[in-house]
């Protein structure tokens, strides 16, 4: 029904608008990618140029998109026109579309930059070969907090790849520095404990790219049934999922903080001391007698439990919920401060 | 729609609405006043006798649960809190039906085959008047007639059903006028699907039982005209709205009177005002009845087959926000 009697927002004094960063930590194991569903959460597509993983085996309803992987490098990579290449194209073309989405084109030429190890993207320093790992938006939110991320490798052995771990960091970004803007956002560069730079994390666009350089010394990075290659062979020799597939034997775990930005609007409902203190709640009347007051002095008193914010339509635009009953009557002001989050 | 924890600090859950999702999509999302509203409160259970004083006479009120916010408009705030000007006010007014059988041209509730159900025939054919008329149920003041601009109607009336104060013009006064708690028109809430308007008595409407001298005999005259539909906070989902008019309650106690002013009227003590109201069915309801109602049911027993749909419009002050609550049944006649 129509509410009665209304109260303006003064659209100055009574409504404020906030932004809000909340965090959560986002722990990815890497039994889950790498093992515990039998690779049933493991979704590989017949373009073969990207595998996605999922918390659950991908055919049930259940599943949650986590990240895709997949690997490439530039055309001026040594690696390029490899003698044995496979999905050579495609490799390249999937290292460019990176570039290019994050890093843009640059010189006479206009060609698209490559990632480099270092803030400077000089052209020195760069990471031809890569391996990249795209996070899904349901668990960055709006970008991957800088300074919180995380991501242990193994360097092992095929059989025991965690024998040699390799940890990798963002911990020198901050929100205040330690990090670069490019066309794709925000970028930090990924160190190791030694400080060795081994890759680059997008924190907007929510990519992490690594230098294969993690795996130099390794000479088994992608094993299987009659072959055994190095991490520049996979590369060059395997498919993108069979590279893929190397990647995650070798993911141990990863953990960073997602930010969502709250955008909130603050209306502060005034009720002023002589308004609101009856109620057109059939209850309020026992025989057209009110039934908080016994004479007809007694101060009348209403119980809010509930705020309407309304359009200039009288539209109920939204509304928000006391977790108990609030006492009004003449003897008191009251400031609801009802915030919607956008 | 779960409860909000109340057993810590006071918080507030807030959400947008339906409609304020939609405004937000389109572009016209503006928010420029707020209303308060206290839905979940029984206030019978304020006890002004509590054995441990005053202080915990609203212990119960201040421990019931709240629900979570809810996205549909329809249980937003049904009622409502007021804003009166006076603080010093023992009474407000509500707002009932009159089926008082000493007042003409009015329409009453049949007490078969329904106690609860006005009646609204539709005018399809005038074989379904004329049956319900000669057969069913046998009175003209048993049923509204769709769009029926002379009648009969349903009678409504505003005031302080109590006792404990004497209708007469002094009180009206003392207790509706100075507070400012006078009804001057009423909005009307009716399902689309089926009316599509609501008449309300036109201007000179009268309703009193000073007009005939000492004997009190009750008058009521009005015409009915349609109401100006109106844009308002809608809430219920296939819902319209239209104001119709209020005029005069002059229904007064004076022991001098031959009536009695409460055998004419259904408030006991002063009145305010009162309205008058028809409906105009939907033309061509038809499939409706197939859906939200029962086609071909022989109502009264009579071998006569009707079909009827069951509606409720709610009719509410706009000054004081009294609201009643109209069971109607849409009825057609069918065959036999």
């Amino acid at each position: 029904m129509a509410v009665i009697n209304y109260e303006p927002l003064d659209s100055n004094s009574d409504v404020t608008t906030t932004k809000t960063l909340l965090y959560e930590a986002i722990p990815l194991t890497g039994s889950i990618v790498s093992g515990t569903y039998n690779d049933e959460n493991i979704k590989n597509f017949t373009h073969g140029m990207f595998q996605a993983v999922y918390d659950y085996p991908y055919l049930s309803s259940s599943a949650n998109h986590i990240f895709d992987l997949t690997v490439g490098f530039s055309a001026n990579s040594t690696i390029s026109g490899s003698v044995s290449a496979t999905q050579e194209t495609k490799k390249i073309n999937m290292y460019n579309q990176f570039a290019q989405v994050l890093l843009g084109y640059t010189g006479s030429e206009n060609t698209v930059r490559e990632f480099e190890n270092d803030l400077t993207l000089d052209n020195v320093n760069t990471i031809k070969n890569a391996l990249f790992i795209n996070f899904s938006r349901l668990i960055t939110k709006d970008q991957i907090k800088k300074g919180s991320f995380t991501i242990t490798l193994g360097s092992g052995s095929w059989a025991a790849p965690f024998t040699d771990p390799v940890v990798l960091t963002d911990a020198s970004a901050s929100e205040t520095g330690g990090t670069n803007n490019t066309v794709g956002g925000d970028y930090g560069v990924l160190y190791t404990s030694g400080n060795v730079a081994r890759g680059v994390l997008f924190y907007q666009a929510g990519i992490a790219v690594l230098s294969t350089a993690s795996f130099d010394s390794v000479a088994s990075f992608y094993s299987g049934s009659g072959f055994s290659y190095d991490i520049a062979q996979s590369l060059a020799s395997a498919s993108i999922s069979g590279s893929c597939d190397a990647l995650r034997h070798r993911i141990r775990d990863i953990s960073f903080n997602n930010t969502t930005e709250i955008n909130s609007t603050i209306y502060f409902c005034r009720v002023p001391h002589n308004k609101y203190n009856y109620s057109a709640n059939p209850t309020y009347l026992n025989s057209s007698e009110i039934r908080v007051k016994s004479i007809a002095s007694d101060t009348p008193i209403s119980y809010i439990t509930t705020i309407g914010l309304y359009s200039p339509n009288n539209e109920l635009m939204a509304i928000a919920k006391l977790s108990e009953p609030l006492k009004k009557d003449p003897s008191n002001e009251i400031t609801l401060r009802v915030r919607l989050d956008y | 729609m779960a409860f909000l924890d109340n057993s810590g600090d006071i918080i507030l859950d807030a959400v947008l609405t339906d409609v304020g999702r939609k405004k937000m999509a389109d572009g016209t999302f503006r928010i420029t006043k707020f209303a308060l509203g206290d839905d979940e409160i029984d206030y019978s259970l304020y006890n002004k006798n509590h054995p441990s004083g005053s202080a915990y006479a609203d212990l119960e009120i201040l421990q019931i649960p709240v629900f979570e916010a809810f996205t549909q408009t329809n249980a937003g705030i049904n009622y409502g809190l007021l804003s009166l000007t006076a603080n010093e006010v023992l009474y407000l007014p509500v707002l009932n039906i009159n089926e008082k059988t000493s007042i003409s041209n009015t329409v009453k509730k049949p007490s078969t085959p329904t106690t609860g159900l006005f009646y609204l025939a539709d005018t399809s054919t005038d074989t379904t008047t004329n049956l319900l008329l000669s057969t069913a149920l046998a009175a003209s003041d048993k049923f509204l007639t769709s769009n029926g601009a002379s009648g009969p109607g349903l009678l409504l009336e505003t005031g302080l059903d109590t006792s404990n104060v004497a209708g007469d013009a002094a009180n009206k006064s003392t207790y509706l006028t100075a507070n400012n708690l006078i009804d001057n028109s009423f909005y009307v809430y009716y399902d689309n699907r089926f009316i599509t308007s609501v008449l309300g008595p036109a201007a000179g409407a009268k309703f009193d039982n000073t007009s005939l001298g000492l004997s009190g005999t009750p008058t009521l005259e009005y015409t009915l005209t349609t109401a100006p539909p109106i844009t308002t906070d809608l809430q219920l989902s296939n819902y319209s709205s239209a104001r119709v008019n209020g005029a005069t309650d002059g229904v007064v106690k004076n022991p001098a009177y031959a009536t009695t002013d409460t055998s004419v009227s259904n408030i006991a003590g002063p009145r305010g005002t009162f309205t008058v109201l028809n409906f105009t069915v939907k033309t061509n309801l038809s499939t409706e009845y197939t859906l939200y109602g029962s086609v071909s049911q022989d109502v009264f027993g009579d071998g006569k087959l009707y079909s009827y749909i069951d509606t409720t419009v709610y009719v509410q002050g706009t000054r004081t926000g009294a609201q009643r609550q109209v069971p109607l049944r849409i009825i057609k006649y069918i065959s036999g």
